[in-house]
């Protein structure tokens, strides 16, 4: 429509924003990025683009430092933050010419799986208002899902994107680490975060991810590996593909029609050629407490630059140096962030250490090694992203291990550093819930494809919500 | 996981908690320990730490200057600063 003149992008970003005031209740956004957008849309009517994003309007997770734009990371702590300087992945996408519409709301430093944890508030999910979005990219996937922005970027540590897209009923993928740089990205566990695209289909996601992912010298960790064309497999065939099926996944504690769905899907991609095969992750359930050691050592080290002296928010009239680093802090951190300091320090502590983090990263290795063995026979491994739909806000209790849980099937990924992502494949009682598809090491072309050929065949990732203000 | 030690790792927090919410806190800090003691049972032996799922050691590159240097934008965001330093309260009297 653009190219045909049809629309302007100035029209586009003006519908945008309107839409995201109509839905102010979803609690999506934190701040928008109006004036900018509006000027770049306008030099983009003037001056057509030829790359592949140009004016696609995307809304940016606050935990990515933008230029010249607050990001506050769901924290009091930044509440003030304007950084001088944008992540390499906004640069890399801003480069290819999208347009950055504001920043999503999440759970305060992307320690939770709810959005209840954000400073700001909870976002709502667009399918039903006492719904949580799931976490920590929970506005994200809630302005995606309410159809305010065809796609946004999200994180991911232990199932921060692939839950929230479950549970909004959208697609996400979370990269092999070291795919997508994480400079500018406002660390919490930083052998576990990598970024991602969330959007409502695959090839949406493809196409985001071609542009996010770079070999970036300003991080250590940043893959000095061949970017492939994302969009170039979508429409491999699977015939003969293998799918792996862990048979040691409990899925007792799953509800009857949960069960159904991930069967059904199953059974799809049989007819789509696809080959079932039995697989064994005995390791697999040992992931959430081995995540429960590594995630919060790593947060309490990288939490500690938050001291009130550097930027963020600082205390006021502390009496001497030590009094600005413990108020600043204790004013600054909600609970979560506190909680899991505070098993950071514990797990890190002289005699505690060997017993728990160097015990944690040696299961972690087991973890791995289970997908190791499991990948040489099979292209992908699928399980449910979510134990259910999306529940009630308040209703996980004060109780923070069945909160913990909630990422029991996303988890190893991180751990193991492997691509994943979830795509809607259902809905129970009105509400989304999605499919997980694990890929090996860089193989994130081959899940991509397992999802796009998916959602050739079926329209769960066209489901809207009834009711919504457009 | 008692009181003693929730003080204890506070302080290397530099956390001060809530009074109100300083049972709450222990009570959760301890059923958390309790959930990732299921690793004990774990045989690990001869195994070695995984820290990162590359396992590259982190790479160098040539000693070159490539940033800019944001002097003024990062003394300008800082809660307190003068020309050219961070200000905090004093340390010695």
């Amino acid at each position: 429509m653009i190219s045909k003149k049809e629309i302007s992008n100035k029209e586009v970003v003006q519908e945008v924003y309107r839409l995201i005031n109509e839905n102010s209740h979803l609690n999506a956004f934190l701040t928008l990025n109006e004036e900018s957008s509006i000027k770049k849309a306008q030099d983009l009517d003037n001056n057509p683009s030829d790359y592949s994003l140009a004016g696609i309007p995307i809304a940016q997770k606050d935990l990515f430092c933008t230029k010249g734009l607050r990001t506050t990371c769901g924290s009091k702590i930044l509440d003030n933050f304007i950084p001088p300087y944008s992540a390499t992945v906004i640069e890399n996408l801003e480069n290819a010419d999208c347009i950055s519409i504001g920043k999503t709301n999440m759970d305060e430093f992307a320690m939770g799986s709810s959005n209840e944890t954000s400073y700001f508030g909870n976002v709502h999910n667009p399918w039903g208002d006492k719904l949580v979005p799931g976490g920590s990219s929970g506005g994200s996937a809630s302005a995606v899902a309410a159809g305010i922005v065809p796609a946004a970027s999200g994180t991911d540590t232990g199932g921060s994107i692939r839950q929230p897209a479950s549970l909004c009923g959208i697609t996400g993928i979370k990269p092999t680490y070291g795919r997508v740089s994480r400079w500018g990205m406002i660390a919490f566990a930083s052998s576990l975060d990598q970024a991602g695209p969330m959007a409502r289909t695959v090839e949406d996601c493809a196409m985001l991810l071609n542009e996010m992912c770079s070999h970036d010298l300003k991080d250590t960790t940043s893959l000095d590996e061949n970017i492939p064309n994302f969009e170039e497999n979508l429409n491999q065939s699977l015939n003969g593909k293998k799918i792996g099926v862990v048979k040691d996944l409990d899925l007792s504690s799953l509800d009857n029609s949960v069960l159904k769905v991930y069967e059904d899907s199953l059974k799809e991609y049989v007819s789509l050629g696809a080959e079932l095969v039995d697989i064994s992750l005995p390791n697999l359930s040992l992931s959430v407490p081995t995540y429960y050691v590594v995630a919060p050592a790593e947060c309490s080290s990288n939490l500690s630059r938050f001291d009130g002296v550097k930027f963020g928010r600082r205390s006021e009239n502390p009496k001497d140096l030590e009094e600005l680093y413990v108020q600043t802090r204790s004013e600054g951190f909600g609970d979560e962030v506190k909680r899991r300091i505070l098993i950071g320090s514990y797990v890190l502590s002289a005699g505690y250490y060997d017993a728990y983090y160097k015990k944690a990263q040696q299961v972690r290795r087991l973890i791995k090694k289970d997908f190791d063995d499991a990948f040489s026979n099979v292209d992908v491994i699928m399980t449910p992203t979510t134990r259910g739909p999306a529940f009630e806000m308040g209703s996980k209790g004060s109780d923070p291990i069945q909160m913990y849980l909630e990422d029991l099937f996303t988890i190893s990924a991180n751990l193991a550093g492997l691509p994943a992502m979830s795509l809607p494949n259902g809905s129970i009682d009105n509400k989304p819930i999605g499919l997980q598809i694990i890929g090996n090491f860089l193989e994130e072309s081959t899940i991509l494809n397992f999802g796009h050929m998916y959602q050739t065949k079926t329209n769960w990732h066209m489901h809207t919500p009834e009711g919504l203000k457009q | 996981m008692d009181k003693k030690t929730v003080t204890t790792i506070s302080y290397l927090s530099r956390l001060k908690l809530d009074a109100e919410k300083e049972e709450k806190i222990t009570n959760d800090l301890k059923n958390i320990i309790e959930f990732v003691d299921q690793l004990e049972e774990v045989n690990t032996s001869d195994i070695e730490p995984l820290t990162n799922p590359l396992e590259k050691t982190a790479k160098t590159r040539a000693d070159k200057v490539t940033a800019n240097n944001l002097k003024e934008e990062l003394l300008e965001i800082a809660p307190s600063s003068n020309e050219d330093y961070f200000l905090v309260p004093r340390v010695v009297e």
